[in-house]
């Protein structure tokens, strides 16, 4: 669920919105639907994984990845399919990490609530 | 509290990843705005497969435009007046070239700082300014909007880039914002006149009279007349020998008595680089097959990707002509129409000088000129610097020019340095170089070239012209200074009116040739004239071998086609091995040789002259030859702290060809007697070794096209950007005069006739995003030495050629 949730909201949503609101987006659905701090990260992860390698593919492959060949160039990683598990890995992980600390941040806040009652 | 704790970290470390990715850092781009395919590079991936029809609308726009792009991406404008034209121009300029256009004015207005962060982004931004471009580009700007059709193109042009920028949002900003994080700026006509003077920096501001003044107090007036000769030993000027003046010259200002070069401060500009390798030439019918002239054109610079010039062809009432433009600058530099067509390479001559400075003292307020103290002006430069305080820099100037300072780390302490130079350069003057190509572009005849010609100042460029009424011309044409003779080859002084300019050369006094007896014009940035011309250009110019090869190919030329010309533009064939090979060759003696050396000579003693890709001989020659200069010069012309040049390649040749015992080739740093055996012997054994060590013994890799390594670097020079090593020959002294990445930024032959054909090539391509197959599509062909045909069309739905999209402009 917060894979579909994730992925569905972030493609919409970069249409026009800076890069960032993929932290914003994973840290509140999971803030909200996650299950356990494993499902927020994965499914975070993943969401954002697979989303930003299938973007970068589809500008990428109709240029048959002239221009990531180049980039890969410049940035010394040389393959251009490097870069593109490169750009999956590291959109994945700040997902993936926004997802586990929305999870948590919950899991803090209801915790407090109960600290707060029981005092 | 635990809780809080944790609640808070769950927050902070999402915000602190997002900045994390966010920021730049270094040289590097921020992470995941760059990687993001949504918005960072990944946008800039072009489709190669599909091409889409465009509409949009310009409000500016006075009546519809169409732009048809051909199957090189080159867009052809039909347009129903000049506004649209040139608004059309500028907006396709800006859709295929705004990054380099943005950063090349950015750049010539000494504003790097405001994008890079780094010394030498400063020290350029600030060597900019002191040199007094912008001053330059304002003067200029005024100069072209006062005439109004100069005005109109520059504001139309202006228009068209600005509504272009308008429907950029960032993720299809050009990739180069996205790596160096910025965005682009609304442009201005001012951009435009930054845009010509940095044309005039990189052709025009070279200057050895720092050097000269050096040599002149080491050396003194006689060696210094003898190693720096006011005119060439062998020469085959532009203007062929013989050729009358057809006016009375104005009388030449008087060479002041005192004319000793001054003291001076450590004032230093780059030394000329030698011949930026120019050439062009026309051919009258009379030597073609077809009856109709032939016009070549090869303008040699410093190569970079995206390519310096951009194909277009401006169609409008009054107007269709086809050529290579500046992006940038609005019309077309180099090109044909119907009638006619031009070209230009460089014209060396002395259009900047430097002055000594007397100051009343440190505040620099005041100098001592005209035997009283004058005030000098003060310019304020704001040099922004991304991420810090903004660097206020004050620039006196006096009556010539920008005081320069010292140029160096030290600067900031320049203060303390009691004198400084004054630049007097040509291109702070005001000017309206756009009505020259104005003129051009709509010319229909020889007179409409000569009109055209009266308007332009600077870079002083020799303009080649042909026209379909079988006239043929050439003009080193520019706004000369009125000189004394030899006025400028040493630092002047400046507290003497005598030896300011004195007024100006008459434009029609300019030299120029038409329809010469022998039946061709050339040019090839050799000297102007032979020794009859009554004005000082110049003591020096390019070297004459590239011109020699022309005129004796062209003199022996009977139906010429363009086959013919274009292998001619390809020509390898070095006059200076012609010239040397036979005296030098016979000194080496096999005794001292090792084996790989006797090799090396054997391939040399085979070797055809000519820097073909395949050439070993060519290899250890170039390295000899350098290496016997060095020999010959350095122990003399090398002193810390004294910069000073070596005599020219021209004076070298001859004094190895007709003074064996002259005292240079003596090294002064050895106790025993060298002599130019010695030399020669030296500098052969040391290519050789050099070669050896780079490659192993004599193999495949001592050919001539591994051992330059030419290439096409990206103009930030951003790796992966540019083109791959090409295997080509070439060399400074032949007419392809390709070095590692200084070689013929266009090369275009026109054969004209009732339909003019065009034929051209950039080692590049139209379109400036390195995503797209359009960057360099054309380097291989040029890299090969064939020409494209150029699609010349009548109207937009002209089926000669094949059309690959389509743009369709309205209010």
């Amino acid at each position: 669920m917060v894979f579909i949730v994730i992925a569905i909201l972030c493609f919409l949503l970069q249409m026009i919105a800076p890069w960032w609101v993929i932290i914003v987006v994973a840290f509140v659905t999971c803030g909200i639907i996650g299950k356990t701090g494993k499902i927020a990260f994965w499914q975070s992860f993943f969401a954002i994984f697979l989303l930003w390698i299938g973007y970068s593919l589809f500008k990428s492959l109709p240029n048959d990845n002239l221009l990531a060949s180049r980039v890969a160039a410049m940035t010394g990683v040389k393959l251009w399919w490097i870069l593109l598990l490169i750009t999956g890995l590291i959109s994945g992980l700040v997902a993936g990490i926004s997802g586990y600390c929305g999870y948590h941040f919950r899991m803090a806040m209801l915790a407090k609530k109960t600290d707060d009652k029981i005092a | 509290m635990m809780n809080k704790l944790k609640a808070l970290f769950c927050i902070i470390i999402p915000i602190g990843l997002a900045f994390l990715f966010n920021t730049k850092i270094g040289s590097a781009p921020p992470v995941l705005k760059f990687l993001n395919p949504f918005m960072g590079f990944w946008q800039n991936a072009e489709n190669n497969h599909f091409m889409f029809n465009h509409k949009v609308k310009i409000k500016g726009a006075i009546d519809n435009i169409e732009i048809v792009f051909d199957d090189k991406m080159i867009p052809h404008i039909f347009a129903q007046n000049d506004h649209d034209l040139y608004l059309a121009q500028g907006y396709v300029t800006a859709m295929h070239r705004l990054w380099q256009m943005d950063f090349l004015t950015r750049f010539a207005a000494g504003r790097i700082s405001e994008v890079v962060v780094s010394e030498p982004a400063r020290e350029s931004d600030r060597y900019q300014r002191r040199m007094g471009m912008v001053y330059g580009a304002e003067k200029s700007l005024k100069g072209m909007m006062v005439d109004p059709k100069s005005k109109e193109m520059l504001l139309a042009y202006t228009e068209g880039i600005n509504a272009y920028i308008k429907t950029l949002s960032h993720s299809n900003y050009p990739i180069e914002y996205k790596i160096l994080d910025f965005k682009p700026e609304n442009w201005t006509p001012l951009k435009c006149a930054l845009l010509l003077k940095q044309m005039s920096a990189v052709l025009a501001m070279g200057s050895d009279e720092f050097y000269m003044t050096n040599i002149l107090e080491k050396f003194g007036p006689e060696i210094t007349k003898d190693l720096f000769p006011d005119y060439p030993y062998k020469e085959d000027p532009i203007i062929p020998v013989g050729t009358k003046w057809n006016f009375s010259p104005l009388p030449i200002p008087k060479t002041p008595e005192s004319f000793i070069a001054a003291q001076t401060g450590d004032v230093r500009t780059k030394e000329k680089v030698e011949g930026i390798g120019s050439n062009n030439w026309a051919l009258s019918g009379s030597k073609t097959a077809s009856g109709f002239p032939i016009l070549a054109n090869d303008p040699h610079l410093e190569l970079s990707l995206p390519s310096i010039w951009y194909q277009i062809q401006l169609h409008a009432p009054g107007i269709n002509t086809y050529g290579v433009s500046l992006p940038g600058a609005p019309g077309i530099i180099i090109g044909f129409n119907q009638k006619i067509a031009w070209g230009v390479t460089n014209v060396a001559a002395d259009v900047l000088d430097f002055y000594q400075v007397k100051f009343k003292d440190s505040s620099h307020h005041e100098y001592w000129y005209n035997n009283k103290w004058n005030r000098t002006t003060k310019r304020l430069e704001v040099i922004k610097i991304r991420g810090s305080k903004d660097l206020i820099d004050t620039v006196f100037y006096t009556h010539q020019g920008p005081v320069v300072y010292l140029q160096k780390a030290n600067f900031a302490k320049a203060g303390n340095v009691p004198v400084g130079d004054a630049l007097r350069w040509i291109a702070h003057d005001e000017s309206n170089e756009l009505m020259t190509f104005y003129y051009l572009n709509r010319g229909k005849n020889y007179d409409d070239y000569k009109k055209a010609l009266t308007h332009y100042t600077a870079p002083a460029q020799n303009f080649v012209f042909a026209s379909v009424d079988n006239d043929i011309a050439i003009t080193p044409n520019g706004k000369f200074p009125l000189k004394w003779k030899n006025q400028g080859k040493f630092i002047l002084d400046g507290t003497d009116p005598a030896y300011d300019w004195h007024g100006w050369i008459p434009a029609a006094h300019n030299p120029t040739v038409k329809n010469p007896p022998r039946g061709f014009v050339s040019s090839a940035n050799q000297s102007s004239t032979d020794q009859s011309y009554p004005y000082y250009l110049n003591w020096e110019f390019a070297p004459y071998e590239r011109g020699k090869r022309i005129n004796d190919r062209l003199g022996a030329m009977n139906k010429a086609t363009m086959d013919s010309i274009r292998l001619m533009q390809t020509d390898n064939y070095s006059i200076l091995a012609q010239n040397l090979l036979p005296t030098v060759i016979p000194i080496l003696n096999t005794d001292h040789l090792n084996a790989t050396q006797k090799e090396a000579l054997s391939y040399l003693a085979k070797w055809n002259k000519r820097y073909d890709a395949d050439e070993i001989g060519a290899s250890v020659f170039e390295i000899w030859t350098k290496r016997l200069a060095f020999d010959i010069w350095d122990d003399e012309f090398t002193v810390k702290g004294v910069p000073m040049r070596y005599p020219s390649r021209d004076r070298t040749v001859e004094m190895i060809l007709k003074e064996p015992a002259a005292r240079w080739y003596d090294n002064v740093n050895t106790s025993q007697k060298e002599t130019l055996s010695d030399l020669v012997i030296e500098a052969f054994k040391y290519s050789c070794d050099s070669l050896e060590r780079r490659f192993g013994p004599i193999n495949k890799d001592w050919r001539w096209s591994n051992v330059k390594q030419t290439n096409v670097p990206h103009l930030a020079k951003i790796p992966g950007f540019g083109s791959k090593v090409l295997q080509i020959g070439g060399a400074k002294s032949t007419i392809n005069a390709i070095s590692e990445t200084n070689g013929p930024s266009w090369r275009m032959v026109i054969e004209l006739g009732k339909n003019p054909k065009g034929h051209g090539v950039y080692p590049g391509g139209q379109s400036g995003n390195p995503g797209s197959k359009f960057y360099d599509n054309m380097i291989d062909t040029w890299a090969i030495g064939q020409l494209y045909d150029l699609l010349y069309m009548q109207t937009p739905d002209d089926e000669s050629g094949k059309i690959i999209s389509r743009l369709k402009i309205s209010k």
